[in-house]
């Protein structure tokens, strides 16, 4: 977005994507562009806060969940350890009794 | 805290091992499984005993914050828990039954946590909805919690029914074999 002053008179563009390309869009001039300024930044700062507040709770939610796999995972390393020494092993996800050779 | 999070470095060493071991003897070979069992029994109380630490630990870092620190709710949800437990696990579990019922128990929670926190975001009277990026992460971890509740349930149960000692009856001709709890 560029707010451009010529011949004492503000203008007011914003640019829009499509697709690979940035087009710059007229969208004011004087007090239309100042506001219309504005209220890009306002909304910007908002959006830039959201997605910090939103990395954070993924961050806190991350924190929360990690012991939960670790323990998952030494559940799971340890039940299958016993399977197997118990004399069994794994076919389609279910255990059998390994046959003797 | 966040090494009593996480499991020693000497704990990963022993699941390292019993993982390698694990496959080797799944491959068939009757001396790595003779070594395996000799693994099972001299690292299991260690690693149930560290797992069961950050079991604990976790469960004190949900409760707070599905509760967000509401006394009440916070007994109700121990009690609840407690409950779950003793349901679970029933009488005479074994060591690793009772890890095996952690794992269900903690699994639980993450599960409700992501329903709660879900439900909230998709509440119509949300004031600050949520971008479709971070509804997208949340989605993934609250089905990723759900399969791993749902394995979690599946390895109880297996361990359960193939370890606990079982009895072969000869009665009226027939072979009946019974497992499990031998007291009831």
């Amino acid at each position: 977005m560029t707010l451009e002053r010529r011949d004492r008179r503000l203008y007011y563009y914003r640019s829009v994507r499509e697709g690979e390309k940035v087009r710059k869009v007229y969208v004011g001039a004087g007090e239309i562009a100042r506001i219309s300024h504005e209220g890009d930044i306002l909304r910007r700062t908002e959006r830039e806060a959201q997605r910090k507040r939103e990395k954070a709770e993924l961050e806190r939610l991350e924190t929360l969940a990690a012991p939960v796999l670790e323990l998952s995972e030494a559940a799971e390393v340890l039940a299958r350890a016993h399977l197997i020494a118990a004399g069994y092993h794994r076919h389609n996800g279910e255990y059998r009794r390994a046959r003797r050779a | 805290m966040p090494g009593e999070l996480e499991l020693s470095e000497e704990t990963r060493e022993r699941m390292a091992e019993l993982r390698g071991l694990s496959e080797k003897a799944e491959a068939g070979d009757d001396e790595v499984r003779k070594e395996l069992r000799r693994l099972v029994r001299a690292s299991s109380p260690e690693i149930i005993g560290r797992a069961s630490d950050i079991a604990r630990r976790a469960k004190w870092m949900l409760i707070k914050t599905i509760s967000a620190e509401d006394p009440l709710m916070e007994e109700a949800l121990e009690a609840r828990l407690a409950l779950m437990r003793e349901e679970i696990a029933g009488e005479d579990a074994s060591p690793l039954e009772v890890l095996l019922t952690e794992r269900v128990v903690s699994c639980w929670m993450l599960v409700e946590l992501f329903d709660v926190l879900m439900a909230a975001q998709l509440w119509r009277g949300n004031e600050k909805p949520v971008s479709p990026s971070y509804l997208k992460h949340m989605i993934r971890w609250q089905e990723s919690a759900t399969r791993r509740y749902l394995a979690a349930i599946k390895v109880l149960v297996q361990v359960r029914k193939l370890l606990r000692p079982s009895v072969q009856l000869n009665y009226a001709e027939q072979q009946v074999n019974v497992a499990g709890d031998l007291k009831r």
